[in-house]
C-alpha cells in the first residue's frame, strides 16, 4: 500500500537527501546539450557558456536527440537523473542555423525556454587574455531599455542572472570581484535580418575580465578587458511559464520573510514609541467652557449618570 | 591643493549617466535603461561596448565598495544587501512533516526535548567520561577477559516494536495528506483492511491449483475476476480508427519511420 524508494545504504539516502526540496536551496546546476546535428560554433558556444558555470555546469560532448520544443520528455530525465534545472541545448540546422535554447525548469519540468541564434561568435581562446579563476562570481551589466520594457528581453535577462548568479551569499570579498557579464540589447532599425525566424534586435553577450586601479579614493578605478566569449545573439522562440506555475515556483518561505512590525518605531534619542488605537472619541461628551446658562436640569444628571462610562483619553507610551 | 594634484594623477572614478542605474546588488547586478548611440554601435561595436560596460562597471563597483565592509581572515567583504530580483526556485517549498504519534502527544503533554551532554561525570574516579562508547560510562565490564555473549531477544523485541510503530506512523501520515488532498473515504482503517483483503486473494492462488480446490469458509466473499468485455463487430467506426491508430502509434512510435531506411539499405545491398 505504501510503497516508497527507500535508500538501500547510507551513502545514497545522503545523497538522496541532498535533492530533497530546502527552503535555502542548493546552486542550480546546467546541463550543456548538443541537440542530434551541430556546427563548430555550436559546440564551441556550449563549450564556453559551460566554462563560465563551472563548478555547477556539466558538459554532455555527445549528441542527443533532443528538441525541447517538440519533446520534453528527455530533458525531464536529465533534471531527475543529474538534479539540474538548468540547461542549454545547442543545435544547427538548416531552419534555425547555430541555434541555442536556454531552459529552465521546476520541480522537473520545464518552466521556460527561450531560443536564440548566434549570428557572430568568438571563443574563449580567441582572446589571448587571462582568464578569471573557476567559480569566481561575475558581475551582470544589462544595458538597453528593451531589458525593461520588452517581456521577452525581460525574461531572457531573468534567465540569464539565474544561469549565472552562483551560490546566494550574504558577504562577497571585494578582491574576488574578477568579470563581468555585459549583455547589451537593441532594437535596431539600421540593420536588416535575413533571419525571418528571429525577432528583430540584436543582443550582444560579452565577458570582460575587471581591473581594479588605484584612485585615490575609497572605489578603485575600473579598467577592462575582453576575456570572451562574445556573441551576437538573436532571439527565436520561446515558451514561458503560465502564471500559475510561475507563481508558485516563486513563493517565498515563511522563514524568510521578516515579521512586519506596526506601530513601533524609534525616534532619534533612540527611545522605542508605540501607538495605541484608542477607539474612537465621542464628541458628545467633551467638556466645553462652562456657563450657567448651559447647565443640564437634574433629572437630566441622573439619567447621564447610570449610563456612563469612563472616556477615554489619548495618550502616548 | 596637495589633494588635487593628488587626484589628478589618476583617471576618475565619477560617471555621469543621464538615467541612474538600477542595481541588485545581492547578485552584483546592474540595469542600465538609457539609450544607446545606435551608429556607434553598429560601426565600432567593440570599442563603444567595452567602454560603456566600463562606466556601468565603474558604477556597480563603485556602489559594491560603498556598501559596509567588514575585514575577516578572507580578506576585506563587504555586505550585500536582499535579493531584489525575483528569481524562481528549482523544486518546491518544502512540505512539513506530519507529526508522528509520539510528537502528538510530546505536544499536547508539553514534553520537550532537552538535550544531554556527551560527556558525564563519573563520582567513582572523579573524572568526565564519554557517557557512551569507547572508556564510557556504560561499559562496565567490557574490558573483562571474559564476558557473557549478551541476550538480544529483548533488544530484537524492542526493534520489532519500533518497526511496528513506525509503520504505522508512516500510514498515518498518508492518511493525513489524503485527507488534505480532499480525498476524505479513505481512513486508516479502511485502508488496513483493503490491504489485508488483497493480501488474502495472493496466499489464495498460492497453491498448485491457483486456489482451484480449496475449502470455502463460510460466508466468503466470492473472487471477483476481471471480466472480459468485447466490442461489437460492426458499430463505431471512429472508435475502431482510433484504437487501431493507437496500436500502430505504440508499435511504430510517435517520431520514428515505420522503414528503419539504414537497415533496409544495408538488406538491399547484400
Amino acid at each position: 500500500m505504501l510503497k516508497k524508494i527507500k535508500p538501500k545504504n547510507a551513502r545514497s539516502k545522503r545523497e538522496l537527501q541532498k535533492r530533497e526540496p530546502k527552503i535555502e536551496e542548493n546552486v542550480k546546476k546546467a546541463i550543456f546539450i548538443r541537440s542530434s546535428s551541430t556546427s563548430q560554433i555550436v559546440n564551441e558556444a556550449l563549450s564556453d557558456l559551460c566554462k563560465l558555470k563551472k563548478p555547477d555546469a556539466i558538459n554532455f560532448t555527445k549528441k542527443n536527440n533532443i528538441h525541447p520544443f517538440d519533446d520534453e520528455t528527455s530533458l525531464n530525465f536529465f533534471c531527475e537523473k543529474n538534479d539540474t534545472s538548468l540547461f542549454v541545448v545547442g543545435s544547427h540546422t538548416k531552419k534555425r542555423p547555430n541555434n541555442l535554447t536556454f531552459i529552465r525548469m521546476f520541480d522537473g519540468q520545464i518552466l521556460d525556454m527561450i531560443e536564440v541564434g548566434i549570428e557572430n561568435a568568438k571563443s574563449l581562446n580567441d582572446f589571448k587574455t587571462s582568464k578569471c579563476a573557476i567559480g569566481m562570481k561575475p558581475l551582470f551589466l544589462f544595458n538597453g531599455d528593451l531589458f525593461e520594457n520588452s517581456h521577452v528581453h525581460k525574461t531572457f535577462k531573468n534567465i540569464l542572472l539565474d544561469f549565472y548568479r552562483g551560490q546566494s551569499v550574504k558577504h562577497i570579498n571585494l578582491s574576488g570581484l574578477e568579470h563581468i557579464i555585459s549583455v547589451t540589447a537593441i532594437n535596431s532599425t539600421l540593420e536588416q535580418s535575413n533571419d525571418p525566424k528571429a525577432m528583430p534586435g540584436l543582443i550582444y553577450f560579452k565577458v570582460y575580465s575587471i581591473k581594479l586601479k588605484k584612485s585615490g579614493e575609497k572605489t578603485p578605478r575600473v579598467e577592462l578587458e575582453e576575456m570572451g566569449p562574445s556573441y551576437v545573439f538573436r532571439i527565436r522562440r520561446f515558451k514561458f511559464a503560465n502564471d500559475d506555475v510561475y507563481k508558485l515556483a516563486t513563493k517565498v518561505p515563511k522563514i524568510n520573510k521578516p515579521k512586519k512590525i506596526k506601530n513601533i518605531d524609534v525616534n532619534e534619542m533612540g527611545d522605542k514609541i508605540g501607538r495605541i488605537h484608542l477607539g474612537k472619541q465621542d464628541l458628545g461628551k467633551l467638556q466645553t467652557r462652562k456657563m450657567k446658562g448651559l447647565k443640564r436640569v437634574a433629572e437630566d444628571y441622573e439619567e447621564e449618570y447610570i449610563e456612563e462610562i469612563p472616556t477615554s483619553k489619548k495618550q502616548k507610551v | 591643493m596637495e589633494d588635487s594634484t593628488q587626484k589628478s594623477k589618476f583617471k576618475s572614478v565619477t560617471v555621469e549617466k543621464p538615467i541612474p542605474l538600477q542595481y541588485d546588488l545581492a547578485i552584483l547586478a546592474g540595469f542600465d535603461t538609457n539609450a544607446l548611440d545606435e551608429s556607434r554601435l553598429k560601426n565600432d561595436t567593440d570599442n563603444y561596448l567595452e567602454e560603456y560596460t566600463r562606466d556601468g562597471t565603474q558604477l556597480i563597483i563603485n556602489q559594491i565598495f560603498n556598501l559596509p565592509i567588514k575585514s575577516s581572515e578572507l580578506g576585506v567583504m563587504a555586505e550585500l544587501p536582499d535579493l531584489v530580483t525575483v528569481l524562481p526556485r528549482e523544486k518546491p517549498l518544502p512540505k512539513p512533516k506530519p507529526p508522528t504519534r509520539w510528537e502528538k502527544f510530546a505536544k499536547v503533554k508539553g514534553v520537550q526535548h532537552r538535550k544531554k551532554s556527551k560527556m558525564a561525570y563519573d563520582e567513582a574516579t572523579g573524572e568526565w567520561v564519554p557517557r557512551w562508547g569507547y572508556k564510557g560510562t556504560n561499559d562496565d565490564g567490557a574490558n573483562d577477559w571474559l564476558i557473557p555473549v549478551p541476550d538480544n531477544a529483548a533488544k530484537k523485541e524492542r526493534i520489532t516494536k519500533n518497526e511496528a510503530r513506525n509503520r504505522r506512523n508512516v500510514e498515518e501520515a498518508e492518511i493525513a495528506s489524503n485527507q488534505s488532498k480532499g480525498l476524505n473515504g479513505v481512513n486508516e482503517r479502511s485502508l488496513r483492511r483493503a490491504e489485508l483483503q488483497k493480501q488474502i486473494i495472493v496466499s489464495k492462488t498460492a497453491t498448485a491449483s491457483m486456489g482451484k480446490f480449496d475449502k470455502r469458509l463460510e460466508g466468503e466473499p466470492k473472487l471477483k475476476g476481471v471480466k472480459r468485455k468485447f466490442e461489437p463487430i460492426i458499430g463505431d467506426v471512429k472508435k475502431e480508427k482510433e484504437s487501431s491508430l493507437n496500436i500502430l502509434n505504440k508499435v511504430v512510435g510517435k517520431k520514428g519511420d515505420i522503414v528503419n531506411v539504414r537497415k533496409a539499405i544495408a538488406k538491399r545491398g547484400q
